[in-house]
């Protein structure tokens, strides 16, 4: 639709079941619509953005712009997105021929870096996985059911590749305390545990032997 | 030596003794088959069968998702102030439902969006959009998620 529908009366107290006042209005248009307002037209969706107040949305259906015109967080800053790469599919690969595998593929997990070392070659993070069509972070428990983690308990450590390239080896998970650590997630784990991965970085140039 | 399905599932107690109590009377023909459906992914599993233990295990989760939320209904209602299960969702959407509002009852539990993904490696072209080796990591996590899941659901509240 190309215009917005009637606006609709909804009672407050909807809850209770009750249908009388006081009412909201409710104005509504298609996702299309509402995204070539806000680059053609945007004085007629500037009432809109007075104090806005996301109650519920479907990332699926709703496109880049108004997601972000709205402030709807379905990621924390800085997430990095990648995929899991088993130490036997890496070996013997570039990057190059990693990512061609890979790049089509949505991504497997999330990376929210803790700690990068001077030298860029050493980093930490909280590994995220996509919950609710959001990214948030995995707790030890959460952690277990995937197999980089299992893989790694077993001392076949395999490495995740981020899209853009880079590529870290997995080393070891190490859960501890960090209440600081809430600032940089959607959603605090319990008791601000937090498994933080430590990484090591491999080489564009290098062959990633396992 | 990663491990082989059949260790894997040694180990998954749930899976091989599923306590469905949290399904109501009601649903009882529901229960049936989720115990049929189990009972042959511990059979796949048992023959290191990767795909069927993916397709089983995603088939498994909708289903038990299925029941948990329409149990669920009242608990849900008064959460959002009005729930009207529908039984004809997808699992998607039995997942979006519990991951917004039931998870809180069981925090332990991580239902990742990727169950979804792993699920439609029934059909062909999901599959070959994905690196080889997918259904084999696929299996072992659908495993792994599900009895965690099942050891969450056991000690919940019997229904009244």
């Amino acid at each position: 639709m190309n215009d917005f529908g009637t606006p609709v009366r909804f009672p407050l107290r909807w809850r209770t079941g009750e249908e009388g006042p006081p009412f909201a209005e409710v104005n509504w248009t298609s996702v299309d619509h509402f995204s070539q307002l806000l680059t053609s037209d945007r004085q007629a969706v500037g009432r809109f953005f007075d104090g806005p107040e996301v109650l519920c949305f479907d990332r699926k259906i709703l496109s880049e712009d108004i997601l972000e015109e709205f402030n709807i967080l379905t990621e924390p800053p800085h997430l990095m997105k990648g995929w899991y790469v088993e130490a036997d599919r890496a070996k013997n690969k570039t990057i190059r021929d990693l990512l061609s595998f890979y790049d089509a593929v949505k991504p497997h997990i999330g990376l929210v870096k803790t700690f990068d070392s001077p030298d860029a070659e050493n980093c930490r993070g909280l590994i995220h996985g996509e919950i609710g069509e959001r990214w948030l972070p995995l707790s030890l428990n959460g952690l277990k059911n995937y197999t980089f983690y299992n893989e790694l308990q077993q001392g076949v450590p395999g490495f995740f590749l981020f899209r853009g390239g880079a590529l870290y080896r997995i080393l070891k998970f190490e859960e501890k305390t960090a209440s600081e650590y809430s600032n940089l997630v959607l959603k605090r784990l319990p008791d601000d545990r937090y498994p933080e991965v430590y990484l090591r970085s491999v080489h564009l140039s290098e062959k990633p032997a396992a | 030596m990663t491990d082989t399905l059949r260790s894997i599932c040694d180990q998954c107690t749930y899976l091989k003794n599923p306590r469905l109590d949290f399904i109501p009377a009601e649903l009882g023909r529901c229960r049936e088959i989720l115990l049929r459906d189990l009972q042959e992914l511990v059979v796949a599993a048992t023959a290191n069968n990767e795909k069927s233990v993916v397709i089983l295990a995603g088939i498994i989760l909708e289903g038990i998702l299925y029941a948990f939320v329409s149990a669920q209904t009242d608990y849900i209602a008064g959460r959002r102030g009005s729930f009207e299960f529908n039984p004809d969702h997808s699992l998607q959407n039995y997942l979006n439902i519990f991951n917004r509002w039931l998870n809180d009852l069981m925090p332990a539990v991580t239902l990742p969006d990727l169950i979804v993904s792993y699920r439609d490696l029934v059909h062909m072209n999901q599959e070959l959009k994905r690196p080889p080796g997918t259904c084999a990591s696929a299996a072992r996590e659908m495993l792994r998620i599900l009895d965690t899941f099942l050891e969450a659901l056991s000690e919940f509240p019997i229904p009244t």
